[in-house]
């Protein structure tokens, strides 16, 4: 498998838990989502030439965009992509989020691809209306097409005048879409593409009227909040439902394969009847401890080869586990019926969803509904499918609209976690100190919700991005997932990539080498991060005396079609460091939306400083240790560092975003404690017991 | 028992230990304000109580009274606040899911605070947790939100 086919694998669900990898050819998704063919209609006064674009007689125009956003903007970036090539004013578009429909091709949101792979097919989308409407208004005329323009949601020629998108509509739909060649518009005669652009749920956030999938609530619904077992593995044995039925509101006690669950009226009702359920738990290891099991990890690294001659260095780290913490807890409504399914759910994987709800009712797939509100981040949890399991089942019981709602405790104690692993990186350094051999080995788990990320080879190709002129290999091992592991931002370039760049900031601060020349020795035949690395430490004034106590750090990642480099400073002074500044160069291709991106990056920095300065999961005595983010030390606004996005010029097709910046960022934040205080970080989070 | 919300009194038919939170968003429908933990660590729900920030997730309702109770709704329903305006020129949100709270914060520093620092900021809004990362944006929020505030009159 390729590296860019492994970037396109995603999750199919089957039987609702377990989870089967396919692989979607770019190709493939192009022809189904790029055409003009299905779903096109033109009847009852609009003029719809495509799943995604429909035009209406007033003018306004609705995007239908086949992808979930959970903060990443892409109900806007999408958007912008389909009224550029449309030709019509962003404020006429209207964008509505696509359900699971096998229209829309592939829609899982993953591997920072939803840009990358709708460039084209979705500009091709807002082109194909574009061109039938000026095919239409050319006949009416009697003129060619070629001297006819779109702009601003008319068409206009020269001598004929003017005529509006939507006196168009019934003439356009009649036309054969095979007969009108699509053409895009060339990227100096960009209006929306490249501008910065707010998000279109703006107004609707400030307001209170967003609504994400904690905000469903159906007619005679109920919620519905599981027991989960204490210990990481048990399951009940009895349960004793009385007083928990016997709190007012609370409807039933169910048993799920993943705990107990009560069902009430409202949330409070439920949660105070889930306080009052008498459980009896069985299984589980009340011993089990994520400091043994870093142990375990690092014992298991894999040896190295034998190095060629030279001064030998080596480094070891461990990584921790990371819970996802979306902002907004997990949950799904569902509403089973006698021959139907609809479930509301903010969902990166819709027909999942899908097929996981026919398959668990019996009930064919194209009678079943997943509609998809606002998600409150998702960091790859929300491409899980066990909540939309809870929900489903819970509401074939009941017979009615279920929403479970996990709280803040379930979530961060019950969700996937992104695996620990270990590492030992070996180098031999010529008489200057610079590297000419290398070799990673590492430990880690698989990603048990998707068990194709058990095959090291797969593991390695995710998440070594090692692109410096070192020769060397990686070998890594894989042990039984103590615990359920899955997809987190960045997935294992969050672990592989963040010890190759400690590691050779580590060879620097050895041998007393420059960070960045370092790099920009090995970075000779990469063009790309080399301009990024330039473009990162002059913004950054690298080379500039900090005050004392305060170290830089630096690091690069090549990944998602896209490059990027980071320094970081940070002040180790005070009693716990603190990230001062970070400093991001990207080079992602051609930018759709300069502030979206700029988000994405600030986003992927808050999580390093997060990881690399506190926060992590730990087990002991058999049970996650944090519960929410009183002791899941994720970064609040006082200790945030400043951060700086510098756009390296590019016009290279687009790359991914959402993943690129936390890799560097941690590695950058880690090595500028390195620097500052000449000690070499054990792993994440540099500060306290790792795991 | 009857609680005020935006400027109305409202009937709630909740027992009164029920949380806050709850109590706005089962029976009243004001969605608004979000659930993050339950346990007053995130922010996710943060509220004013007499225009001071109060978190409604570990406030029972029956100890509300006759206060006033203001959610992100009752800034203002068309967007027109210094604060929602400010929070949308500058693209704050990702995800968006905490804003609500964080800008509730907002509206009560600025409320005792019109030109507050750096360090205002961060002492009023430490509490809020933005899962996305949004802070630097928060921050020129908050500062921009001030100057249209002073530029408005106070609201």
């Amino acid at each position: 498998m390729t590296a860019s086919m492994n970037r396109r694998v995603f999750l199919s669900a089957t039987g609702g838990a377990a989870l089967v990898l396919a692989v979607v050819p770019e190709a493939a998704a192009d022809a189904r989502t790029g055409t003009a063919a299905p779903g096109a209609s033109g009847t009852g006064g609009e003029f719809a030439p495509n799943a995604f674009v429909r035009v209406e007689r007033d003018g306004r125009v609705e995007v239908t965009v086949p992808r979930t956003d959970i903060g990443q903007g892409v109900r806007t970036s999408l958007a912008m992509l389909v009224a550029e090539e449309l030709a019509v004013p962003f404020a006429a578009v209207r964008v509505r989020t696509a359900e699971a429909d096998p229209r829309y091709g592939g829609q899982m949101t993953a591997g920072s691809t939803s840009v990358r792979f709708l460039f084209t097919p979705l500009r091709r989308a807002g082109a194909t209306g574009r061109v039938l409407l000026v095919r239409a208004a050319a006949l009416r005329w009697g003129v060619p097409d070629a001297e006819c323009r779109a702009v601003d949601g008319r068409v206009v020629h020269p001598r004929s005048g003017m005529l509006p998108y939507g006196r168009l509509l019934a003439d356009a739909a009649a036309l054969d879409p095979a007969t009108v060649p699509v053409t895009l518009v060339p990227r100096d005669e960009w209006k929306i593409i490249g501008r910065r652009r707010r998000r279109v749920d703006n107004a609707d956030v400030v307001t209170g009227r967003a609504r994400y999938g904690m905000d469903v609530a159906r007619p005679d619904g109920l919620v519905a909040v599981v027991a989960r077992p204490p210990l990481i593995g048990a399951s009940a044995e009895q349960v004793d439902a009385a007083a928990a039925l016997a709190v007012p509101d609370v409807v039933a006690v169910e048993r799920l394969p993943s705990g107990v669950a009560v069902l009430a009226r409202h949330t409070a009702a439920a949660l105070r009847g889930r306080e009052r359920l008498a459980v009896t738990w069985a299984g589980g290891d009340p011993t089990a401890s994520s400091a043994d099991w870093l142990d375990e990890l690092a014992e298991a690294v894999p040896a190295a080869p034998e190095a060629p001659p030279g001064t030998p260095f080596s480094a070891s780290f461990r990584m921790p586990m990371l819970a996802h913490a979306c902002m907004e807890p997990i949950n799904a409504t569902a509403h089973v019926t006698d021959d139907a399914v609809h479930v509301w759910v903010p969902t990166q994987f819709p027909e999942g969803v899908q097929q996981q709800a026919a398959e668990l009712t019996g009930i064919d797939v194209s009678r079943v509904r997943v509609e998809i509100p606002l998600g409150g981040g998702g960091f790859g949890r929300r491409s899980e499918t066990d909540v939309t399991e809870e929900a489903i089942r819970l509401s074939a019981l009941a017979r009615r609209p279920v929403k479970v709602m996990w709280s803040r405790d379930d979530d961060t104690r019950h969700g996937s976690m992104r695996p620990a692993s270990a590492h030992t990186l070996h180098a031999v350094l010529d008489e200057r100190g610079m590297p000419v051999w290398r070799h990673h080995a590492f430990a880690t788990w698989p990603l048990t919700v998707a068990p194709f990320f058990g095959r090291p080879e797969l593991i390695v190709q995710n998440g070594d991005r090692f692109r410096y002129a070192v020769p060397g290999t990686v070998t890594a091992r894989v042990l039984p997932a103590p615990l359920r592991t899955g997809f987190w931002r960045s997935v294992y370039a969050g672990q592989v990539v963040v010890a190759e760049e400690m590691f050779l900031t580590a060879l620097a601060v050895r041998g007393g080498l420059d960070q960045v020349a370092l790099r920009r020795d090995l970075l000779a035949g990469e063009p790309r991060l080399l301009a990024c690395l330039e473009a990162a430490a002059s913004a950054f004034g690298w080379g500039a005396t900090l005050p004392a106590g305060h170290g830089a750090g630096v690091a690069c990642l090549d990944d998602y079609g896209s490059a990027v480099a980071v320094v970081a400073e940070v002040d180790c002074s005070g009693e716990r460091p603190r990230a001062v500044r970070v400093v991001v160069a990207v080079d992602v291709g051609v930018v759709v939306n300069p502030s979206g991106l700029e988000a994405q990056v600030q986003g992927g920095v808050a999580d390093a400083v997060s990881t690399v300065l506190g926060a992590q999961i730990t087990v002991r005595q058999g049970a996650v240790v944090q519960s929410s983010f009183r002791d899941y030390a994720w970064l609040r606004i006082d200790r945030a560092p400043r951060v700086e996005v510098v756009l390296v010029p590019s016009s290279a097709e687009p790359g991914g975003a959402g993943e690129l910046s936390y890799p560097p960022s941690a590695a950058a934040l880690a090595g500028a404690v390195h620097a500052a205080t000449g000690r070499l970080p054990a792993g994440l989070p540099v500060v306290g017991e790792i795991g | 028992m009857r609680i005020r919300v935006n400027g109305s009194t409202r009937h709630v038919d909740l027992p009164a230990d029920t949380p806050t939170l709850w109590a706005l968003r089962d029976g009243l429908g004001v969605l608004g304000p979000k659930y993050g933990c339950g346990v007053g660590a995130c922010g996710a729900c943060t509220s004013l109580l007499d225009g001071a920030p109060f978190r409604p997730c570990t406030t029972p309702v029956g100890d509300v009274g006759r206060r006033e109770i203001t959610t992100v709704e009752g800034l203002s329903p068309d967007g027109s606040h210094p604060v929602q305006r400010a929070w949308a020129e500058l693209d704050v949100p990702q995800c968006g899911y905490c804003q609500a709270g964080q800008m509730m914060s907002a509206a009560a520093l600025l409320r005792h605070t019109p030109d507050p620092t750096d360090a205002d900021i961060d002492a009023a809004l430490r509490d809020n947790v933005c899962r996305c990362g949004t802070y630097p944006r928060i921050r020129a929020a908050v500062h921009r939100a001030a100057q249209l505030r002073r530029e408005g009159g106070d609201r």
